[in-house]
């Protein structure tokens, strides 16, 4: 009788010491999405990637006893690959967590996924105000920044400082329909007016009819509602006609690789909106770059950073909740506030699950001007969270359940 | 809209349209001769571009002298792909020749993404070339009016060398009936590698003129493809003429659409070859043997 | 069945390829991409009837794939949640356009008649941008659902896919009907020399149309099941690089073949899925892959398997 006791109770040790994996700490799986290969492959791509992984390194590797685990995918920029890998990545990865989706539409579709799966998506680097409006839900969240914000704060600061009568060129899609809209909304509200808009065929090569109509119709400043190679483009051919001599010219988007891209002298003295720069005076901002730096031999853009900020506050999040459900993170994340290298300070709105921050304003450098590599951008102005983010009321989100 | 903008728009009807009768004079050729349709053709034009930016970026930064180089570079090149690879193609139904220019855009496109990385590279107007001209009732950029001289040259070169030598005779010979050629006595293989490269050449030389107007990167021949298809097939595939008046009437549709309704002027052009097609199947100045 | 005598090779081919799809939703990379590659089979069989039995090469069949999947998920989304009567919706309307513009382009042959077909898709391809209200514009069509089908709970991924299955199985049996039918033949006849073919009596342009729609309609079938895989309709459905895409699965595979297509759609999917996890430039070796498979193969990769294995199918 005791031997079979002692039998027993051996192969209950066995069998536990077999089984005890599955109860033990399921790994915590972080997923980046991003563009590798496509058009956004510069500005997101690896160095979002990197970002994330200096992230959960910089965070110890583990939480809450748990491993972390991380891996990426590209979807080129497009909608229906995104749309794949984002399963791929919830149900064959068992991602708890997926990061950054360049390309609105391709989020969007990522947005949907992460709701039937139920599991969280984190967009950095795409900027469709509808993340946060008519199709947000409980397990999405917006990080970085979006339509709204770049065309209000440019708009409102330009029309305070630049000039009062405005034209406009903008990209024939939704997101530039979006940017429009926001745009002359800020100029109202500043007293000034648009003098007439024009729309352009997303990738068109050729703006001068566009430009010639504006210069005719000599406005202050020149807002070009476009991003990327239409950015280029527009600019380009503005500068050719000598648009620049008269008029100042305001972008929606323009990262340091445009300006790379196309030289320096095509952008002097333009300005846009961004989240975030390498030369903002915020606490932890140089460590950040110089680690970079010394990592990767260039700095960082305000996409890098966001991911970086937003997969340190994502695993932040899960320590304060205790658990890796991503039920249990969302109610962490909903009206956090804190401070790092990025927002300071952040705060991840409960209504529409946007961080919202401040914004900058940044002035292109003339060639004069630049002392360094990558020192493309002065920022010129500041403006704060509440008139740089829409108002809760209006965003059109009705926020579900789980 | 005042007649000022419409003449502008004219003009710059002009500037799209010569870039793709550059374009489309080498598609045609190559097509009317090698019986090729060349996918690879905008990815030729882009990688004219690359040649000028390498020549002006990295050994000597001359505008007029990447303008000449870059062209016999794509041209040599062409004739390289022509001799070492199309040629052994040729006994292939058409559909897999297109498969592989297929394959060699993608390789090329790749190619330049993988050195000079996706966002594209700089390339300005030369010095030279810079600022306005007044034409008296409206300012109009140098360089614009430089392309448009240029192209005209160029297209009246080519017209000229077809029609008027006897190598010309020769091509436009073998693009009615090879073989006959053959049976001639001429060597057709080396007069094929001549007309490829040719026609890469001016790809090229479209490269090289576009580069300062737009952004310079490995996918900006993508949307010319389609649009040169458009060209060639309005103009009559095989018919240099046919590219010439194709080009410019297609850029001229663009220009008008964008006066009248920008969204829709990229398609007015499909819609003008599908009615054009309907009532007028072989184009412009095609030939009825071209159908097939 | 009207393909002749089951030979022996036939059978053990056919159980092994039958075999390889029930067990393929477990070695793919994820189930999803072998829902994927299942619909663009679908696409590229669809595709073949037109390019390698009637011979007419047409560049604007990511109208119709475009048309089925809109229609499929503006019903699923707006009208009533039905998946049969959203793959209905959608066939109706792919072969509508079907026959539209086939009968405005089967006057004109070869390059011209590819370009017509371009033409026309990229028109539709303009009114989807343009009318956001409808087809959500440069966003696509978000929130398509995917609802249960009687008792098949369709949001499972892998039931879903035994489902496509199914279904692609049963069009692959009757489009192998279809070309085996006299119908079938006489596309081939007038593929082969139309002056002949017309000369004996047939109404050539008759049978182009037919073979049209009937190409639209399984296009437009693949396109309503791509708008339940996704959940989601994307606008480059309808962009002419997805008519590429099946002109080169078609050929990669072997055109004129039916099962060459199939193979197609699997290697390039899979293969581009696969290259791309571990490469940023995929681009670059599947240009190179399909150049070496012109110089190398001829017929495609069935012309290979059929050449080196000595195959009779």
């Amino acid at each position: 009788m005791g031997k079979t006791i002692q039998l027993m109770g051996i192969i209950v040790l066995i069998l536990g010491f077999i089984v005890s994996p599955a109860f033990s700490a399921e790994p915590l799986k972080i997923a980046t999405l991003t563009d590798m290969s496509g058009p956004y492959a510069e500005l997101a791509g690896w160095g979002n990637i990197n970002a994330a992984k200096m992230a959960i390194e910089d965070f110890g590797g583990k939480v809450l006893g748990m491993d972390i685990e991380y891996v990426y995918r590209d979807h080129q920029c497009k909608a229906d690959l995104a749309n794949q890998k984002a399963i791929e990545l919830y149900e064959k990865e068992r991602a708890d967590v997926i990061f950054d989706c360049p390309n609105s539409a391709s989020g969007l579709a990522v947005t949907n996924q992460a709701l039937k799966y139920k599991k969280i998506f984190i967009a950095v680097t795409s900027g469709t105000t509808r993340y946060t409006g008519d199709l947000c839900n409980r397990y999405t969240f917006h990080y970085a920044y979006n339509d709204y914000v770049l065309a209000t704060s440019a708009g409102m600061w330009a029309a305070d400082n630049l000039g009062k009568k405005w034209y406009t060129i903008t990209a024939d899609y939704a997101w530039g329909h979006d940017l429009l809209k926001h745009f002359s909304a800020a100029l109202q509200k500043r007293g000034g007016t648009l003098l007439g808009n024009e729309m352009v065929p997303l990738g068109a090569s050729d703006f001068s009819p566009f430009i010639i109509k504006a210069m005719n119709a000599k406005p202050e400043v020149l807002a070009l509602l476009n991003a990327g190679k239409d950015t280029v483009n527009s600019t380009k051919q503005a500068v050719e006609f000598g648009l620049r001599k008269q008029t100042k010219i305001v972008h929606a988007l323009l990262f340091p690789e445009d300006i790379k891209a196309a030289g320096p002298e095509v952008f002097a003295d333009n300005y846009v909106t961004a989240s975030w720069d390498w030369k903002v005076d915020q606490p932890g901002v140089k460590e950040f770059v110089a680690k970079w730096m010394k990592k990767f031999g260039r700095p960082p853009n305000w996409f890098n950073a966001g991911n970086y900020s937003a997969v340190t506050q994502y695993l932040l999040a899960v320590k304060r909740a205790g658990s890796k459900d991503p039920q249990a993170v969302v109610k962490a994340l909903e009206g956090h506030r804190f401070s790092d290298f990025f927002a300071s300070p952040g705060y991840i709105r409960p209504e529409d699950h946007k961080r919202v921050g401040k914004a900058y304003i940044l002035r292109a450098k003339k060639p004069s001007e630049i002392k360094e590599p990558w020192d493309y951008f002065q920022i010129v102005g500041v403006v704060p969270a509440e008139q740089a983010y829409q108002d809760v009321k209006e965003t059109g989100c009705k926020m579900g359940d789980f | 809209m005042n007649i000022q903008f419409v003449i502008m728009q004219l003009f710059n009807g002009l500037i799209m349209g010569s870039i793709y009768v550059l374009l489309s004079l080498g598609l045609t050729i190559i097509f009317g001769m090698l019986g090729i349709i060349n996918f690879a053709h905008g990815a030729f034009y882009m990688f004219g571009a690359f040649v000028a930016y390498t020549i002006m970026a990295y050994l000597i930064p001359n505008f007029w002298v990447a303008l000449i180089v870059g062209p016999i570079v794509m041209a040599i090149f062409g004739a390289a792909c022509e001799a070492f690879i199309l040629r052994r193609l040729y006994n292939l139904p058409p559909l897999y020749v297109m498969l592989f220019t297929f394959g060699l855009m993608l390789v090329l496109q790749d190619f330049i993404r993988m050195i000079y990385g996706a966002a594209g590279v700089p390339f300005r107007t030369p010095s030279s070339l810079d600022g306005s001209i007044n034409l008296g009732f409206m300012f109009y950029p140098k360089y614009r009016i430089f392309l448009i001289i240029i192209t005209s040259m160029c297209s009246l070169g080519v017209w000229l060398f077809l029609s008027k030598t006897k190598l010309g005779a020769i091509i436009r010979a073998g693009t009615d009936n090879s073989i006959m050629v053959d049976a001639l006595g001429i060597n057709i293989s080396k007069i094929f590698t001549l007309v490829f490269g040719m026609g890469i050449g001016l790809a090229g030389l479209a490269g090289v003129l576009a580069a300062p107007l737009q952004n310079v990167s490995h996918l900006m021949g993508v949307d010319f493809l389609v649009d040169c298809f458009v060209v060639v097939v309005v103009g009559g595939m095989g018919s240099i003429s046919g590219s010439i008046v194709g080009g410019l009437i297609v850029g001229e549709i663009i220009a008008f659409g964008v006066m009248v309704w920008p969204p829709m002027a990229h398609t007015l052009i499909y819609i003008f070859m599908a009615a054009f097609l309907l009532i007028r199947p072989r184009g412009l100045f095609g030939r009825e043997a071209f159908h097939e | 069945m009207n393909k002749g005598v089951w030979s022996k090779q036939k059978v053990i081919v056919v159980s092994a390829a039958l075999l390889l799809a029930i067990i393929f939703p477990h070695i793919a990379p994820y189930i999803a991409l072998a829902s994927e590659i299942l619909i663009f089979a679908l696409f590229a069989m669809a595709f073949d009837l037109m390019l390698g039995y009637a011979g007419m090469l047409s560049f604007g069949h990511a109208a119709f794939f475009g048309l089925g999947a809109y229609t499929a998920g503006v019903i699923l989304k707006d009208l009533y949640p039905s998946v049969p009567l959203a793959l209905l919706g959608g066939v109706i309307v792919s072969s509508l356009a079907g026959f539209i513009i086939g009968f405005l382009s089967i006057r004109r042959r070869g390059i011209y008649f590819t370009m017509v077909t371009l033409a026309f898709a990229q028109m539709f391809y303009f009114i989807a941008f343009k009318w956001t209200g409808l087809t959500g514009g440069d966003d696509g069509l978000q929130r398509v659902p995917r609802p249960s089908l009687g008792p098949l709970d369709l949001k499972s991924q892998i039931v879903f896919y035994y489902f496509l299955l199914f279904s692609v199985i049963i069009c692959a049996i009757i489009l192998l009907r279809i070309v085996n039918s006299p119908f079938g033949k006489t596309l081939q006849a007038q593929r082969e020399n139309r002056n002949r073919a017309m000369s004996i009596g047939y109404d050539v342009d008759k049978f182009k149309l037919r073979a049209f729609i009937i190409s639209a309609f399984f296009s437009g079938l693949a396109g309503g099941f791509y708008a339940l895989l996704l959940n989601f309709v994307p606008l480059n459905s309808l962009h002419w690089t997805n008519s590429g895409e099946v002109v080169v699965m078609t050929i990669t595979g072997g055109m004129g073949t039916l099962f060459g297509p199939v193979l197609g759609a699997v290697c390039i999917i899979l293969l581009r899925d696969i290259i791309s996890n571990y490469t940023e430039s995929w681009t670059f070796i599947m240009g190179m892959l399909f150049m070496a498979a012109v110089l190398g193969f001829r017929g495609g990769i069935i012309g290979i398997l059929r050449n080196k294995l000595r195959l009779t199918i």
